[in-house]
Protein backbone atom coordinates (compact mmCIF):
# COMPACT_ATOMS: atom_id res chain seq x y z
CA UNK A 1 0.00 0.00 0.00
CA UNK A 2 1.30 3.40 -0.78
CA UNK A 3 1.70 6.09 1.35
CA UNK A 4 -0.98 8.02 -0.49
CA UNK A 5 -3.39 5.44 -0.12
CA UNK A 6 -2.46 5.13 3.88
CA UNK A 7 -3.55 9.00 3.93
CA UNK A 8 -6.53 8.32 1.80
CA UNK A 9 -7.79 5.56 3.99
CA UNK A 10 -6.67 7.66 7.38
CA UNK A 11 -9.53 10.50 5.65
CA UNK A 12 -12.21 7.60 5.36
CA UNK A 13 -11.83 7.43 9.04
CA UNK A 14 -13.32 10.44 10.00
CA UNK A 15 -17.14 10.00 10.67
CA UNK A 16 -19.20 10.40 7.60
CA UNK A 17 -16.45 9.90 4.92
CA UNK A 18 -18.08 8.13 1.91
CA UNK A 19 -15.25 8.82 -0.70
CA UNK A 20 -11.81 10.13 -0.83
CA UNK A 21 -9.13 11.21 -3.84
CA UNK A 22 -5.92 12.40 -4.24
CA UNK A 23 -6.44 15.11 -7.30
CA UNK A 24 -3.79 16.36 -9.75
CA UNK A 25 -6.08 19.51 -10.06
CA UNK A 26 -3.67 20.81 -13.40
CA UNK A 27 -4.36 17.85 -15.24
CA UNK A 28 -7.81 16.63 -14.03
CA UNK A 29 -6.73 13.36 -12.75
CA UNK A 30 -7.47 11.46 -9.71
CA UNK A 31 -3.96 10.03 -8.93
CA UNK A 32 -5.40 7.26 -5.97
CA UNK A 33 -8.68 7.31 -4.55
CA UNK A 34 -10.80 5.42 -1.58
CA UNK A 35 -14.07 4.52 -1.27
CA UNK A 36 -16.88 5.94 -3.64
CA UNK A 37 -16.99 8.68 -6.15
CA UNK A 38 -19.44 10.87 -6.99
CA UNK A 39 -22.33 9.21 -9.31
CA UNK A 40 -19.56 6.54 -9.62
CA UNK A 41 -17.77 8.39 -12.16
CA UNK A 42 -14.00 9.02 -10.77
CA UNK A 43 -12.94 10.63 -14.15
CA UNK A 44 -15.82 12.98 -13.63
CA UNK A 45 -14.92 13.92 -9.75
CA UNK A 46 -11.42 14.18 -10.78
CA UNK A 47 -12.13 17.33 -13.65
CA UNK A 48 -14.56 18.70 -11.98
CA UNK A 49 -12.65 19.07 -8.50
CA UNK A 50 -9.80 20.53 -11.36
CA UNK A 51 -12.58 23.15 -12.71
CA UNK A 52 -14.00 24.47 -9.17
CA UNK A 53 -10.42 24.71 -7.85
CA UNK A 54 -9.48 26.78 -11.54
CA UNK A 55 -12.61 28.58 -11.09
CA UNK A 56 -11.76 29.75 -7.61
CA UNK A 57 -7.83 30.42 -8.14
CA UNK A 58 -7.76 31.64 -11.50
CA UNK A 59 -11.07 33.07 -12.32
CA UNK A 60 -12.06 34.81 -9.46
CA UNK A 61 -9.81 37.33 -7.64
CA UNK A 62 -10.53 36.00 -4.13
CA UNK A 63 -7.24 33.84 -4.00
CA UNK A 64 -5.93 37.21 -5.71
CA UNK A 65 -6.74 39.85 -3.41
CA UNK A 66 -3.96 39.81 -1.38
CA UNK A 67 -0.31 39.42 -2.50
CA UNK A 68 0.95 36.02 -1.34
CA UNK A 69 -2.30 34.63 -0.24
CA UNK A 70 -3.50 31.50 -1.49
CA UNK A 71 -6.25 28.81 -1.77
CA UNK A 72 -6.09 26.65 1.33
CA UNK A 73 -9.84 24.75 1.06
CA UNK A 74 -12.58 24.93 -0.71
CA UNK A 75 -15.97 23.32 0.71
CA UNK A 76 -19.49 22.55 -1.09
CA UNK A 77 -22.21 22.05 0.48
CA UNK A 78 -24.99 20.09 -0.89
CA UNK A 79 -28.33 18.98 0.90
CA UNK A 80 -27.16 15.50 1.22
CA UNK A 81 -23.00 15.92 1.64
CA UNK A 82 -19.99 17.96 1.91
CA UNK A 83 -17.47 17.96 -0.86
CA UNK A 84 -13.93 19.33 0.59
CA UNK A 85 -10.84 20.16 -1.33
CA UNK A 86 -8.19 20.68 0.65
CA UNK A 87 -4.98 21.46 -1.20
CA UNK A 88 -1.43 19.67 -0.61
CA UNK A 89 1.53 22.48 -0.73
CA UNK A 90 4.12 20.62 -2.68
CA UNK A 91 6.29 22.59 -4.33
CA UNK A 92 6.55 21.11 -7.75
CA UNK A 93 4.93 19.55 -10.39
CA UNK A 94 1.15 20.00 -10.08
CA UNK A 95 -1.37 21.19 -8.06
CA UNK A 96 -2.51 18.58 -5.57
CA UNK A 97 -5.58 18.62 -3.73
CA UNK A 98 -7.03 16.18 -1.41
CA UNK A 99 -10.85 15.58 -2.05
CA UNK A 100 -13.13 14.39 0.74
CA UNK A 101 -17.05 13.48 0.47
CA UNK A 102 -18.84 13.68 3.83
CA UNK A 103 -22.15 12.30 4.68
CA UNK A 104 -23.99 14.90 5.26
CA UNK A 105 -26.00 13.74 8.33
CA UNK A 106 -22.96 11.54 10.31
CA UNK A 107 -20.08 14.19 9.30
CA UNK A 108 -18.40 16.51 11.58
CA UNK A 109 -17.60 19.50 9.05
CA UNK A 110 -15.43 21.39 10.90
CA UNK A 111 -13.79 18.55 12.50
CA UNK A 112 -13.42 16.85 9.04
CA UNK A 113 -11.20 19.76 7.80
CA UNK A 114 -9.20 20.07 10.42
CA UNK A 115 -8.31 16.98 10.21
CA UNK A 116 -7.98 16.64 6.16
CA UNK A 117 -5.64 19.49 6.40
CA UNK A 118 -4.00 17.33 8.98
CA UNK A 119 -3.34 14.49 6.48
CA UNK A 120 -2.53 16.84 4.01
CA UNK A 121 0.48 18.45 5.78
CA UNK A 122 1.39 14.90 7.05
CA UNK A 123 1.43 13.48 3.32
CA UNK A 124 4.11 15.91 2.45
CA UNK A 125 5.87 17.15 5.49
CA UNK A 126 8.18 15.99 8.22
CA UNK A 127 6.29 14.95 10.94
CA UNK A 128 6.50 16.43 14.03
CA UNK A 129 8.23 13.48 16.09
CA UNK A 130 11.53 13.67 14.34
CA UNK A 131 14.22 12.06 15.92
CA UNK A 132 11.97 8.50 15.68
CA UNK A 133 12.11 8.96 12.12
CA UNK A 134 15.07 7.49 9.65
CA UNK A 135 18.25 8.05 10.51
CA UNK A 136 20.21 5.84 8.06
CA UNK B 1 17.62 7.96 -27.64
CA UNK B 2 18.13 4.30 -27.90
CA UNK B 3 17.97 3.02 -31.15
CA UNK B 4 17.83 -0.02 -33.22
CA UNK B 5 20.22 -2.37 -31.71
CA UNK B 6 18.33 -5.56 -30.92
CA UNK B 7 14.68 -6.34 -32.30
CA UNK B 8 13.71 -2.99 -32.72
CA UNK B 9 10.06 -3.26 -34.32
CA UNK B 10 7.70 -0.13 -35.84
CA UNK B 11 4.95 -0.25 -33.35
CA UNK B 12 2.15 1.48 -31.73
CA UNK B 13 4.28 2.07 -28.50
CA UNK B 14 0.63 1.78 -25.86
CA UNK B 15 -0.30 -1.36 -27.90
CA UNK B 16 3.55 -2.87 -27.60
CA UNK B 17 2.98 -1.77 -23.88
CA UNK B 18 -0.19 -3.13 -23.23
CA UNK B 19 1.42 -6.28 -24.88
CA UNK B 20 4.46 -5.99 -22.37
CA UNK B 21 2.24 -5.62 -19.59
CA UNK B 22 -0.07 -8.59 -20.24
CA UNK B 23 2.97 -10.62 -20.26
CA UNK B 24 3.88 -9.54 -16.78
CA UNK B 25 7.20 -7.99 -18.13
CA UNK B 26 9.95 -6.75 -16.60
CA UNK B 27 12.49 -4.26 -18.22
CA UNK B 28 12.70 -1.29 -20.69
CA UNK B 29 10.48 -0.28 -23.06
CA UNK B 30 12.18 2.29 -25.78
CA UNK B 31 10.27 4.37 -27.94
CA UNK B 32 11.89 6.40 -30.76
CA UNK B 33 10.62 9.49 -32.05
CA UNK B 34 9.88 13.00 -31.55
CA UNK B 35 10.13 13.50 -28.29
CA UNK B 36 10.09 9.36 -27.27
CA UNK B 37 11.02 7.82 -24.33
CA UNK B 38 10.97 5.01 -22.10
CA UNK B 39 8.63 2.94 -20.39
CA UNK B 40 9.90 1.01 -16.91
CA UNK B 41 8.17 -2.30 -16.25
CA UNK B 42 8.14 -4.44 -13.28
CA UNK B 43 6.61 -7.45 -13.43
CA UNK B 44 3.52 -5.82 -15.98
CA UNK B 45 3.16 -2.15 -14.09
CA UNK B 46 4.75 0.69 -15.10
CA UNK B 47 7.50 2.23 -12.37
CA UNK B 48 8.66 5.16 -14.73
CA UNK B 49 8.49 6.81 -17.66
CA UNK B 50 10.78 9.54 -18.91
CA UNK B 51 10.70 11.95 -22.25
CA UNK B 52 12.74 14.67 -22.93
CA UNK B 53 9.80 16.68 -23.16
CA UNK B 54 8.48 16.07 -19.85
CA UNK B 55 11.07 17.38 -16.67
CA UNK B 56 12.11 14.16 -14.36
CA UNK B 57 11.97 13.99 -10.70
CA UNK B 58 15.23 14.89 -10.51
CA UNK B 59 14.34 18.11 -12.40
CA UNK B 60 11.07 18.96 -10.81
CA UNK B 61 12.56 18.36 -7.51
CA UNK B 62 15.60 20.84 -8.33
CA UNK B 63 14.09 23.27 -9.98
CA UNK B 64 11.57 23.94 -7.53
CA UNK B 65 13.81 24.15 -4.82
CA UNK B 66 12.46 21.61 -3.18
CA UNK B 67 16.19 19.93 -2.73
CA UNK B 68 19.61 21.20 -3.31
CA UNK B 69 20.96 19.95 -6.54
CA UNK B 70 24.07 18.58 -4.76
CA UNK B 71 21.43 16.72 -2.67
CA UNK B 72 20.41 15.22 -5.38
CA UNK B 73 23.26 14.33 -7.17
CA UNK B 74 25.11 12.79 -4.54
CA UNK B 75 21.84 10.53 -3.94
CA UNK B 76 21.66 9.64 -7.76
CA UNK B 77 25.45 8.71 -7.80
CA UNK B 78 24.63 6.25 -4.50
CA UNK B 79 21.59 4.68 -5.80
CA UNK B 80 22.08 4.96 -9.63
CA UNK B 81 24.24 1.31 -9.80
CA UNK B 82 21.73 -0.85 -7.39
CA UNK B 83 17.88 1.22 -8.73
CA UNK B 84 17.27 2.86 -5.42
CA UNK B 85 17.74 6.36 -5.92
CA UNK B 86 14.00 6.97 -4.61
CA UNK B 87 14.92 4.66 -1.75
CA UNK B 88 18.02 7.04 -0.62
CA UNK B 89 15.88 9.75 -0.86
CA UNK B 90 13.43 9.19 1.59
CA UNK B 91 16.02 6.91 3.80
CA UNK B 92 18.27 10.16 4.29
CA UNK B 93 15.79 12.00 5.47
CA UNK B 94 15.40 14.40 2.15
CA UNK B 95 12.15 13.64 1.32
CA UNK B 96 9.13 12.33 2.73
CA UNK B 97 7.73 8.90 0.83
CA UNK B 98 4.47 10.54 0.22
CA UNK B 99 6.31 13.49 -1.58
CA UNK B 100 8.35 11.18 -3.51
CA UNK B 101 5.07 8.88 -4.44
CA UNK B 102 3.66 12.24 -5.23
CA UNK B 103 6.68 13.63 -7.60
CA UNK B 104 6.86 10.32 -9.26
CA UNK B 105 3.15 9.83 -10.20
CA UNK B 106 2.82 12.97 -11.53
CA UNK B 107 6.21 12.92 -13.73
CA UNK B 108 5.23 9.02 -14.58
CA UNK B 109 1.91 10.57 -16.22
CA UNK B 110 3.58 13.69 -17.56
CA UNK B 111 5.87 11.60 -19.61
CA UNK B 112 3.70 8.95 -20.49
CA UNK B 113 1.55 11.96 -22.21
CA UNK B 114 4.61 12.02 -24.69
CA UNK B 115 5.62 8.55 -24.90
CA UNK B 116 2.40 7.15 -25.76
CA UNK B 117 0.49 9.41 -28.21
CA UNK B 118 2.46 8.53 -31.43
CA UNK B 119 0.74 6.26 -34.35
CA UNK B 120 3.55 4.08 -34.73
CA UNK B 121 7.55 4.58 -34.24
CA UNK B 122 10.27 2.38 -33.74
CA UNK B 123 9.83 0.70 -30.08
CA UNK B 124 12.44 -1.77 -28.76
CA UNK B 125 11.96 -3.65 -25.10
CA UNK B 126 15.17 -4.47 -23.03
CA UNK B 127 14.14 -7.43 -20.84
CA UNK B 128 15.65 -6.82 -17.35
CA UNK B 129 16.87 -3.58 -17.19
CA UNK B 130 16.06 -1.67 -14.73
CA UNK B 131 15.43 2.10 -13.87
CA UNK B 132 17.62 3.98 -10.90
CA UNK B 133 15.06 5.20 -9.44
CA UNK B 134 13.90 1.95 -8.61
CA UNK B 135 9.95 0.84 -8.05
CA UNK B 136 8.25 4.08 -5.82
CA UNK B 137 5.18 3.56 -7.28
CA UNK B 138 2.99 1.01 -9.59
CA UNK B 139 0.55 2.78 -12.65
CA UNK B 140 -1.41 0.10 -15.21
CA UNK B 141 -0.33 0.27 -18.24
CA UNK B 142 -4.03 0.55 -19.13
CA UNK B 143 -4.29 3.65 -16.59
CA UNK B 144 -1.57 5.71 -18.57
CA UNK B 145 -3.12 5.22 -22.05
CA UNK B 146 -6.67 6.07 -20.94
CA UNK B 147 -4.94 9.31 -19.36
CA UNK B 148 -2.82 9.94 -22.31
CA UNK B 149 -5.96 9.75 -24.10
CA UNK B 150 -7.75 11.69 -22.41
CA UNK B 151 -5.43 14.34 -22.24
CA UNK B 152 -4.94 14.93 -25.93
CA UNK B 153 -8.68 15.10 -26.27
CA UNK B 154 -8.16 17.94 -23.33
CA UNK B 155 -5.85 19.86 -25.11
CA UNK B 156 -7.86 19.20 -28.36
CA UNK B 157 -10.48 20.93 -26.51
CA UNK B 158 -8.66 24.23 -25.47
CA UNK B 159 -7.24 25.00 -28.83
CA UNK B 160 -7.09 22.23 -31.84
CA UNK B 161 -3.98 21.58 -33.37
CA UNK B 162 -0.57 21.38 -32.24
CA UNK B 163 1.76 24.03 -33.22
CA UNK B 164 2.61 25.46 -29.82
CA UNK B 165 3.44 22.41 -28.62
CA UNK B 166 6.52 22.29 -30.46
CA UNK B 167 7.39 25.41 -32.70
CA UNK B 168 9.10 27.90 -30.98
CA UNK B 169 6.78 30.69 -29.49
CA UNK B 170 6.50 34.28 -28.73
CA UNK B 171 4.15 36.58 -26.96
CA UNK B 172 2.07 39.21 -29.60
CA UNK B 173 3.43 41.98 -30.02
CA UNK B 174 0.01 43.79 -29.21
CA UNK B 175 -3.08 41.79 -27.40
CA UNK B 176 -6.19 41.35 -29.03
CA UNK B 177 -8.04 42.66 -26.56
CA UNK B 178 -7.78 45.87 -23.86
CA UNK B 179 -7.48 43.75 -20.97
CA UNK B 180 -5.53 40.71 -20.17
CA UNK B 181 -6.12 38.25 -17.28
CA UNK B 182 -3.40 35.71 -16.80
CA UNK B 183 -2.84 33.20 -13.95
CA UNK B 184 0.68 32.69 -12.27
CA UNK B 185 1.66 29.89 -14.53
CA UNK B 186 0.83 31.49 -17.57
CA UNK B 187 2.10 34.63 -16.56
CA UNK B 188 5.98 32.69 -16.28
CA UNK B 189 5.51 31.33 -19.73
CA UNK B 190 4.73 34.03 -21.61
CA UNK B 191 7.51 35.69 -19.58
CA UNK B 192 9.89 33.66 -20.74
CA UNK B 193 8.57 32.96 -24.18
CA UNK B 194 11.59 34.70 -26.28
CA UNK B 195 10.99 33.14 -29.48
CA UNK B 196 13.36 30.72 -29.47
CA UNK B 197 12.29 28.41 -26.50
CA UNK B 198 9.71 25.70 -27.73
CA UNK B 199 7.25 24.39 -24.54
CA UNK B 200 9.70 21.83 -23.96
CA UNK B 201 12.30 24.05 -23.36
CA UNK B 202 9.90 26.09 -21.17
CA UNK B 203 9.05 22.99 -19.09
CA UNK B 204 12.69 22.27 -18.17
CA UNK B 205 13.47 26.03 -17.63
CA UNK B 206 10.73 26.40 -14.80
CA UNK B 207 10.92 22.83 -14.07
CA UNK B 208 6.68 22.00 -14.76
CA UNK B 209 5.10 19.65 -16.21
CA UNK B 210 5.27 19.28 -20.08
CA UNK B 211 1.32 18.65 -20.08
CA UNK B 212 0.59 21.72 -18.04
CA UNK B 213 3.27 23.71 -20.14
CA UNK B 214 1.11 22.87 -23.31
CA UNK B 215 -1.95 23.33 -21.71
CA UNK B 216 -1.27 26.80 -21.14
CA UNK B 217 0.55 27.32 -24.02
CA UNK B 218 -2.76 26.22 -25.86
CA UNK B 219 -5.12 28.66 -24.24
CA UNK B 220 -2.55 31.45 -24.22
CA UNK B 221 -2.53 30.88 -28.08
CA UNK B 222 -6.47 30.22 -27.94
CA UNK B 223 -6.67 33.93 -26.35
CA UNK B 224 -4.39 35.28 -28.96
CA UNK B 225 -1.92 35.77 -26.44
CA UNK B 226 1.15 33.59 -28.65
CA UNK B 227 2.54 33.04 -31.65
CA UNK B 228 3.44 29.65 -32.50
CA UNK B 229 6.44 30.45 -34.88
CA UNK B 230 8.86 32.89 -35.35
CA UNK B 231 7.88 36.18 -37.19
CA UNK B 232 7.29 35.48 -40.91
CA UNK B 233 10.52 35.56 -42.85
CA UNK B 234 9.37 37.52 -46.17
CA UNK B 235 11.14 40.91 -45.01
CA UNK B 236 7.55 42.68 -44.14
CA UNK B 237 8.16 45.13 -41.62
CA UNK B 238 5.76 44.70 -38.88
CA UNK B 239 4.94 41.41 -37.03
CA UNK B 240 1.38 40.80 -38.49
CA UNK B 241 -0.09 41.07 -35.01
CA UNK B 242 0.04 44.54 -34.80
CA UNK B 243 -2.35 45.44 -37.72
CA UNK B 244 -4.33 42.60 -37.55
CA UNK B 245 -5.13 42.82 -33.94
CA UNK B 246 -5.35 46.32 -33.09
CA UNK B 247 -8.90 46.79 -34.04
CA UNK B 248 -10.44 43.47 -31.60
CA UNK B 249 -10.18 45.43 -29.14
CA UNK B 250 -12.95 44.54 -26.40
CA UNK B 251 -13.20 40.85 -25.46
CA UNK B 252 -13.42 39.15 -22.04
CA UNK B 253 -10.01 37.67 -21.58
CA UNK B 254 -10.78 36.25 -18.36
CA UNK B 255 -11.16 32.82 -19.59
CA UNK B 256 -8.60 31.98 -22.24
CA UNK B 257 -10.17 28.47 -22.77
CA UNK B 258 -13.23 29.36 -23.59
CA UNK B 259 -12.47 32.40 -26.17
CA UNK B 260 -12.50 30.34 -28.85
CA UNK B 261 -11.66 33.31 -30.75
CA UNK B 262 -11.12 33.33 -34.59
CA UNK B 263 -8.19 31.74 -35.28
CA UNK B 264 -4.79 33.59 -33.60
CA UNK B 265 -2.28 35.48 -35.50
CA UNK B 266 -0.11 33.30 -37.38
CA UNK B 267 0.91 30.23 -38.15
CA UNK B 268 3.32 28.77 -40.30
CA UNK B 269 2.18 30.95 -43.38
CA UNK B 270 5.67 31.90 -44.81
CA UNK B 271 6.86 30.75 -47.82
CA UNK B 272 7.70 27.13 -47.26
CA UNK B 273 10.37 26.78 -50.39
CA UNK B 274 12.46 29.48 -50.16
CA UNK B 275 12.90 28.87 -46.90
CA UNK B 276 13.88 25.16 -47.13
CA UNK B 277 18.02 25.79 -47.52
CA UNK B 278 20.88 27.81 -47.78
CA UNK B 279 21.40 31.22 -48.67
CA UNK B 280 18.09 32.27 -49.35
CA UNK B 281 16.75 31.42 -45.78
CA UNK B 282 19.73 32.98 -44.48
CA UNK B 283 18.70 36.11 -45.98
CA UNK B 284 14.92 35.62 -45.40
CA UNK B 285 16.16 35.43 -41.71
CA UNK B 286 18.72 37.88 -42.08
CA UNK B 287 15.29 40.78 -42.34
CA UNK B 288 13.74 38.95 -40.49
CA UNK B 289 16.01 39.21 -37.53
CA UNK B 290 16.42 43.00 -38.27
CA UNK B 291 12.88 43.66 -38.44
CA UNK B 292 11.37 41.94 -35.72
CA UNK B 293 9.76 44.05 -32.79
CA UNK B 294 7.64 41.08 -31.61
CA UNK B 295 10.15 39.74 -29.41
CA UNK B 296 10.79 41.57 -26.96
CA UNK B 297 13.98 42.62 -27.48
CA UNK B 298 15.72 41.16 -30.38
CA UNK B 299 18.39 41.39 -32.95
CA UNK B 300 21.33 39.83 -33.20
CA UNK B 301 23.33 41.73 -30.19
CA UNK B 302 20.75 41.44 -27.73
CA UNK B 303 20.38 37.86 -29.20
CA UNK B 304 23.63 37.15 -28.29
CA UNK B 305 23.30 38.96 -25.32
CA UNK B 306 20.53 36.64 -24.10
CA UNK B 307 22.14 33.83 -25.40
CA UNK B 308 25.58 34.20 -23.61
CA UNK B 309 23.49 34.43 -19.69
CA UNK B 310 21.18 31.71 -20.68
CA UNK B 311 23.53 28.83 -19.07
CA UNK B 312 24.16 30.86 -16.37
CA UNK B 313 20.04 31.58 -15.39
CA UNK B 314 19.58 27.70 -16.37
CA UNK B 315 22.39 27.25 -13.77
CA UNK B 316 20.61 28.95 -11.16
CA UNK B 317 17.85 26.33 -12.16
CA UNK B 318 19.29 23.30 -11.02
CA UNK B 319 18.54 20.98 -14.26
CA UNK B 320 20.19 17.81 -13.02
CA UNK B 321 18.00 16.12 -15.10
CA UNK B 322 17.34 12.72 -13.59
CA UNK B 323 20.59 11.42 -14.73
CA UNK B 324 22.96 10.17 -17.23
CA UNK B 325 21.23 6.60 -16.72
CA UNK B 326 18.96 6.04 -19.53
CA UNK B 327 16.43 8.55 -20.79
CA UNK B 328 17.08 11.89 -18.97
CA UNK B 329 20.47 12.41 -20.87
CA UNK B 330 22.02 15.90 -19.73
CA UNK B 331 22.60 17.96 -22.91
CA UNK B 332 25.20 20.37 -22.26
CA UNK B 333 23.75 23.89 -22.46
CA UNK B 334 20.84 23.70 -23.73
CA UNK B 335 17.99 22.31 -25.78
CA UNK B 336 15.17 21.96 -27.60
CA UNK B 337 13.68 18.60 -28.19
CA UNK B 338 10.83 19.30 -30.47
CA UNK B 339 12.05 21.99 -31.78
CA UNK B 340 14.83 22.05 -33.75
CA UNK B 341 17.31 19.89 -35.82
CA UNK B 342 20.80 18.65 -34.12
CA UNK B 343 22.76 21.71 -33.83
CA UNK B 344 24.74 20.77 -37.10
CA UNK B 345 21.65 21.37 -39.30
CA UNK B 346 21.81 24.66 -38.65
CA UNK B 347 25.33 25.46 -39.73
CA UNK B 348 24.82 23.09 -42.58
CA UNK B 349 21.70 25.71 -43.29
CA UNK B 350 23.64 28.33 -44.09
CA UNK B 351 26.58 27.95 -46.25
CA UNK B 352 27.07 31.36 -46.50
CA UNK B 353 30.89 32.30 -45.63
CA UNK B 354 30.26 35.26 -43.54
CA UNK B 355 30.77 35.46 -39.55
CA UNK B 356 28.04 33.32 -38.11
CA UNK B 357 25.75 34.84 -36.29
CA UNK B 358 24.05 32.79 -33.67
CA UNK B 359 20.64 34.79 -33.42
CA UNK B 360 20.36 34.38 -36.94
CA UNK B 361 20.71 30.78 -37.10
CA UNK B 362 18.50 30.39 -34.79
CA UNK B 363 15.87 32.33 -36.22
CA UNK B 364 16.24 29.87 -39.50
CA UNK B 365 16.23 26.92 -37.40
CA UNK B 366 13.30 27.98 -35.95
CA UNK B 367 11.23 28.65 -39.25
CA UNK B 368 12.85 25.56 -40.40
CA UNK B 369 11.20 23.68 -37.71
CA UNK B 370 8.10 25.57 -38.30
CA UNK B 371 7.73 24.45 -41.50
CA UNK B 372 7.50 21.09 -40.70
Amino acid sequence: MSVIDEHLARAMELPGAVGASLVDCTAGLALATAGSVPAGDAEAAATGAAEVLYAASARAPFASARPHDTIEDLIITTVSGYHLLQGVPVPFGNQLVLYLWLDRADGNLAMARRRLADIADDLVRTPPDPPAGSAT
Amino acid sequence: MAKTRRQSETAPPGQRLSQLAGAGETGTLYVDGDPGGTVHLMGGVVTYVGSPAAPGVGALLTASGRLPEHTWRASLEAGRDVHRVGRILVEQGHLMQGELELCVLGAVYDAAFFVLTPAAVPVRFVPGELHWLGRIVDVEAAALQRETDRRRRVLEEIRPGSAVDHAPITPVARPPVQRVVLTAAQWELVVHADGRRTAADLSELLGRPGYATLQELRRLSAAGLLRDTAPPADGKPDPQPSDRDGRSAEATPADPATLARRTPPSTSSMPADTERTGPAAAAAGGAEAAAAPASASSGPASDGARRSTDPASTGGKPRARTGAATQDQVPPPRRRQHAAPPAGAANDAGPNPGPPDDALLDRIRAALKALR
